[in-house]
């Protein structure tokens, strides 16, 4: 909220720079956004009165002056404006003045014509018309009211001014008010808070007789006040007024509208003013729209309500939605006669709802959005009609139309001091905290430790101890919060398993080369098309948010990966040559939910590797290690995914279950995501890691016996599996096998086409003896037996 | 010629040979004559039958003492040559030690989950227990038992996603402050570090995902001093000796008195710079005491026991300490960026 300090200042005179002002209300909870010094850019401009004005010789448009600036003698001024005259009282900039843009006016010759000066337009030293009314396009500003000559411009222009950006909580709509500001500045500042006296002169007749008021739900609106103005004067308000507003931030309407600006700003109660000869009956109903209804608000734009929503009609019709606009048609115009003030207090919740649905905020909304309080209404609403006296807007009718059923009571708060300071953690005493209660407004009566507290009205955030506590704590300083560390029985604390395991894979995966990516958990349906999924695949089961950003944003993923995919696209795009990738994070499947209803979330490694050296290999080679440091032996089998190679993909099954699979990016895959280059990808399903993963046990003890290492190289058909027939090698040669691997498949025409040579590579050992020659030829016997049976059809290369 | 004129001969012819020699090669030769079966000094051995028995010892003497004295020049030769052709090795096998050498590759976890750990290993010394709940998140958790009913204008702040009327993306790691009291008894310490949600355009500074930690101690006569005391020590081993925290009044629902908490800015250590906008101070954080509603909903006897709790937020935090200005490098995985970072 924007308020201009003159005007905080005529409710608490704070002698302090704009700096320290920010700084101490920050202090006690006040933020301060920034300030605005209102003509900071502006110096030694002077009213001035323009004595002669004659043609310039030597210009059609330019006009040479002398005018009186309060010097010894007049100054000469070659001007430009077309409205400039004798005999008018201007701003003049002198030599050596200041201008916004960082103008300086310079002594010079205008077409031979010497001019010591600028006499300035409103646009020339930031003078907008909201602040100065006369400031036209036309040409120089023209004072229209009598100042001495030679005098600074900047007070007159209302540009002496700093203008404060406050930044209110949540938790005080009090301070969405001038009189709530100048409350707290009081006693940041060491100052008095002074409320001016409301008082309303009144010119008879009864508010009945010109106006009906029925309040249908008293729920949504507890109160509702309104008073009659007759003989309204519809008039420019006073400089001082449209000053305030404009530092405020809004613009002048005129007299009528701005009291009901300047109440709302001043109080924080919206008010609004209805032409009562536009309020058909003469007849205001409090009431929730029909089904079908329809309102034209202020701004033109036609709306069409739903039932709940709360409206204030007249006899036929809905004229203004409760507490967020008024209508059109019963708006404050020239020709006004007769108004009505209405100064009511409508639900917080719903407001909210209404002006969502109907997609208006305002400044009236936002405040009863957060709460306004039922119990200074009628002081707003008489503080409107003194305006209208001083203002001599209209004249008051007297009496009063309050419907208020259910009247609120005032707040009263029990409290122990000792708990207070215990809380706050400072050595703060009785004394101290009731001082400062009082300052604060609340109504105070100690009984030693006790304290009963009568809550001001307008703070309707205060009811209980803590609150207390922290009006206390503010006050008394937060700067005066010592450090201490925490006591009591002490807790081992530590990490979670699921954070161990997710750190493993973390450093495991960094010493391999892969970094680690993040992509938001949302994603659009359309990335599992992508993919190629089937219809029926069960990832295509998202959990769809209900108000998303965007349609990319719209559903949370079951896969992580086609931002995997796209990460490594861009990465390609961007001209990075390899990369290996790893992103671990949850994904969220709605089918099967929790206990209390949630999507179950897992957590899912997806792994990329593409650029110069990776292949199919690299990439399960990296997932089997991975597998094996979490004391997991996989086995390779070849498997299916749409978004993969179907040539060229895996599953590693671990006790039957698939835990990862691995693939090379399908070509239309590839292509769908903009990948210019291969890449690979791995997945694994971190929940089952966590479930299977081993510990590793006891180490062995080393050898003491030689080993005896045998290569062998077979011949097959091309079709042949190597892994299965290399487990059924291992299985075969014994317990006398230490390890068994291979190291080169070689292809050529002496063997014929589809036919492969694979050498492999079995070093035997035993843990008590040396071996002999007959068990490792019995052992390979066996070895090469298992090779020739006929779903291989592996025979020695000869 | 006698036997003495003899063994001079073949010592002198050897020595001189001996002196020539320039190789291991040369040198193997050598010693083949004098020591082989075949050399001139065996075969002199050899003949010594033909000598008479009384010449025989004195010869016998001579051909040691000669083969004794070659063997030795023999031996200390080839030391030196052996030295010199190492030397010539060494030479031939310098390489150009300044030539670049191609780096074995080293990923690295992202930069937020770095900060993440350092802050969690920071906590985890101070006793605090890691907690880890679901993002997506009943309203219940999320909003109402921290003190933010329907319509509150808290809820405003914080601009959700909905699933459901009943089910939101967390807006806050909040909720598991709810989530550790209700299945936990006091002295409770955890943090809750995880993925949060706002419905915020992406732009430099804001972004729909982002992470927070949540801090929350409940336990007899906890208070304001031991949050600050608590900050104090994370801030300075985050970021080192002298930097502490600046509390000031604010505003959350869910705690009473509530506190913004500023570190003193680690780039200029509070003199005032470009980065903390001269003020020598850098928001980042929220905290305070848990409010008593929040504790009585969450079935912890306010009249006993009382709390404090802290959310961090993590972007900021990885932003400040390594100078990023855009967030969504954050989000977009390029290797360019993500090489840069190391613990």
């Amino acid at each position: 909220m924007k308020v201009p300090m003159k005007w905080i200042n005529a409710y608490t005179p704070c002698n302090v720079d704009a700096e320290t002002f920010q700084k101490n209300m920050i202090m006690i909870g006040n933020g301060v956004e920034g300030y605005e010094e209102l003509g900071a850019e502006v110096s030694d401009v002077v009213v001035g009165r323009v004595l002669t004005c004659e043609k310039h010789p030597d210009s059609d448009h330019l006009h040479v002056c002398t005018v009186d600036v309060g010097k010894e003698s007049p100054i000469q001024v070659v001007c430009g404006a077309p409205n400039v005259e004798a005999g008018q009282l201007v701003p003049v900039a002198l030599v050596g003045a200041h201008l916004p843009g960082g103008v300086k006016i310079k002594k010079g010759k205008l077409r031979g014509v010497e001019s010591e000066g600028m006499i300035c337009s409103g646009d020339e030293i930031g003078v907008p018309p909201e602040l100065y009314p006369s400031v036209g396009a036309a040409g120089i500003l023209v004072f229209h009211e009598d100042y001495p000559v030679g005098s600074d411009v900047k007070p007159i222009l209302g540009l002496n001014d700093t203008v404060m950006d406050f930044e209110v909580l949540a938790n005080r709509p009090d301070c969405l008010s001038v009189w709530g500001i100048a409350r707290e500045a009081a006693v940041a500042c060491h100052s008095e808070f002074h409320k001016p006296e409301v008082t309303v002169r009144e010119v008879g007749g009864d508010v009945h007789d010109y106006v009906q008021v029925d309040v249908e739900d008293t729920n949504l609106c507890p109160r509702y006040i309104a008073r009659v103005i007759r003989d309204v004067r519809v008039g420019p308000s006073p400089l001082w007024l449209r000053q305030y507003l404009y530092g405020a931030g809004m613009r002048s309407i005129n007299n009528v509208v701005d009291i009901t600006n300047f109440i709302m700003l001043e109080t924080g109660h919206p008010m609004h003013a209805f032409d009562l000869d536009m309020v058909e009956g003469h007849h205001i109903i409090v009431r929730q729209a029909r089904e079908g209804e329809q309102i034209t608000t202020l701004d033109g734009k036609q709306h069409p309500l739903t039932a709940g929503q709360l409206v204030i009609c007249d006899a036929s019709k809905p004229s203004c939605v409760a507490g967020i606009m008024g209508g059109e048609e019963s708006e404050i115009t020239e020709k006004t006669h007769t108004m009505m003030f209405e100064c009511a207090v409508f639900d917080y919740a719903q407001t909210r709802l209404t002006a969502r649905a109907l997609g208006i905020r305002t400044e009236s909304s936002g405040r009863f959005e957060k709460g306004v309080s039922a119990r200074t209404a009628m002081e707003a609403i008489n503080r409107a009609c003194q305006m209208i006296n001083e203002l001599d807007a209209g004249d008051v009718v007297s009496g009063i139309i309050d419907i208020y059923p259910n009247p609120l009571k005032e707040q009263v708060v029990e409290a122990s001091c000792e708990r207070i300071a215990k809380r706050a953690g400072v050595p703060i005493q009785p004394e101290e905290i009731e001082k400062i209660l009082r300052e604060l407004h609340f109504g105070v009566s100690r009984d030693g430790d006790h304290l009963t507290v009568t809550v001001p009205d307008y703070r309707q955030d205060v009811s209980g101890e803590a609150d207390l506590c922290e009006e206390a704590l503010r006050v008394y300083g937060y700067d005066k919060i010592p450090s201490t560390l925490l006591r009591g029985e002490t807790t081992p604390g530590g990490t979670s398993e699921k954070m161990k395991l997710r750190r493993r894979f973390s450093s495991l995966l960094t010493g391999l080369g892969f970094y680690e990516i993040m992509n938001y958990s949302f994603v659009s349906p359309k990335t599992l098309d992508l993919l190629q999924l089937a219809q029926d695949d069960p990832r295509r089961n998202m959990l769809a948010i209900r108000n998303p950003l965007g349609e990319d944003t719209s559903v949370m993923r079951t896969t992580l990966v086609p931002d995997v995919l796209t990460t490594a696209a861009r990465n390609m795009n961007h001209g990075n040559q390899k990369a290996r990738l790893y992103e671990l994070s949850r994904v969220f499947d709605p089918q099967n939910r929790t206990e209390e209803g949630l999507p179950t979330e897992s957590e899912q490694l997806v792994l990329c590797l593409f650029g110069e050296g990776e292949t199919f290999y690299t990439a399960r080679a990296v997932a089997e290690r991975l597998l094996l440091e979490m004391g997991m032996q996989t086995m390779p089998v070849r498997s299916h995914q749409t978004y993969l190679h179907p040539g060229r993909t895996a599953d590693l099954l671990c006790g039957g279950e698939v835990v990862a699979t691995v693939g090379e990016v399908h070509p239309q895959v590839r292509e769908a995501f903009d990948m210019p280059v291969n890449a690979y990808l791995v997945e694994i399903n971190v929940e089952c890691v966590r479930a299977m993963r081993k510990p590793m046990g006891e180490v062995k003890a080393l050898p003491r016996y030689p080993s005896v290492s045998r290569d062998l190289s077979l011949v097959m058909p091309e079709q042949v599996e190597v892994g299965p027939l290399l487990e059924d090698m291992k299985h075969a040669a014994g317990k006398l096998l230490e390890s068994a691997g291979m190291f080169d498949v070689y292809r050529s025409a002496t063997l014929g086409a589809m036919k492969k040579s694979v050498s492999f590579n079995f070093v035997f050992r035993s843990a008590d003896h040396t071996l002999t020659e007959a068990e490792i030829s019995a052992a390979m016997d066996a070895v090469m037996k298992a090779a020739a049976q006929e779903k291989y059809h592996a025979v020695i290369r000869s | 010629m006698g036997m003495k004129e003899r063994i001079g001969e073949i010592h002198e012819a050897m020595v001189k040979e001996l002196l020539g020699a320039t190789s291991t090669q040369n040198l193997e030769d050598i010693r083949v004559r004098l020591l082989g079966k075949k050399g001139e000094l065996t075969a002199l051995l050899r003949g010594m039958g033909q000598l008479s028995p009384d010449e025989r010892p004195k010869a016998g003497q001579m051909i040691n003492e000669a083969r004794a004295k070659l063997t030795e020049m023999l031996e200390k030769k080839a030391e030196e040559i052996k030295a010199r052709e190492q030397a010539e090795a060494l030479e031939r096998e310098t390489i150009d030690v300044t030539q670049p050498a191609q780096l074995p590759s080293l990923g690295g976890a992202h930069p937020i989950n770095m900060v993440m750990d350092e802050l969690i290993e920071c906590f985890t010394g101070m006793g605090f227990e890691v907690l880890e709940g679901p993002e997506v998140e009943l309203d219940h958790y999320n909003f109402e038992l921290m003190n933010i009913p329907k319509n509150h204008p808290a809820r405003d702040a914080q601009d959700t996603f909905y699933v459901d009327d009943n089910i939101v993306l967390r807006t806050h790691t909040s909720p598991m402050q709810a989530r550790a009291m209700l299945t936990r008894k006091p002295p409770i310490r955890v943090i809750c570090p995880g993925r949060v949600y706002r419905a915020d355009e992406v732009d430099a500074t804001h972004s729909p995902v982002f992470h927070q930690m949540e801090g929350l101690v409940i336990d007899k006569d906890v208070n304001m001093a031991d949050l600050r005391g608590t900050l104090n020590a994370f801030a300075e081993k985050l970021y080192g000796k002298g930097i502490t925290t600046r509390f000031r009044p604010s505003f959350f629902p869910f705690t009473e008195p509530s506190t913004e908490v500023d570190l003193t800015c680690s780039s200029c250590h509070g003199k005032g710079c470009r980065i903390c906008k001269g003020t020598g101070w850098i928001e980042v954080l929220g905290g305070g005491m848990v409010n008593p509603k929040v504790l009585e909903m969450c079935g912890i006897d306010s009249s006993v026991y009382s709390g404090f709790a802290f959310g961090i937020g993590l972007e900021r935090i990885t932003m400040l300490r390594y100078g990023i200005s855009d967030m969504r490098l954050l989000y977009e995985g390029d290797v360019r960026f993500l090489s840069q970072f190391r613990k």
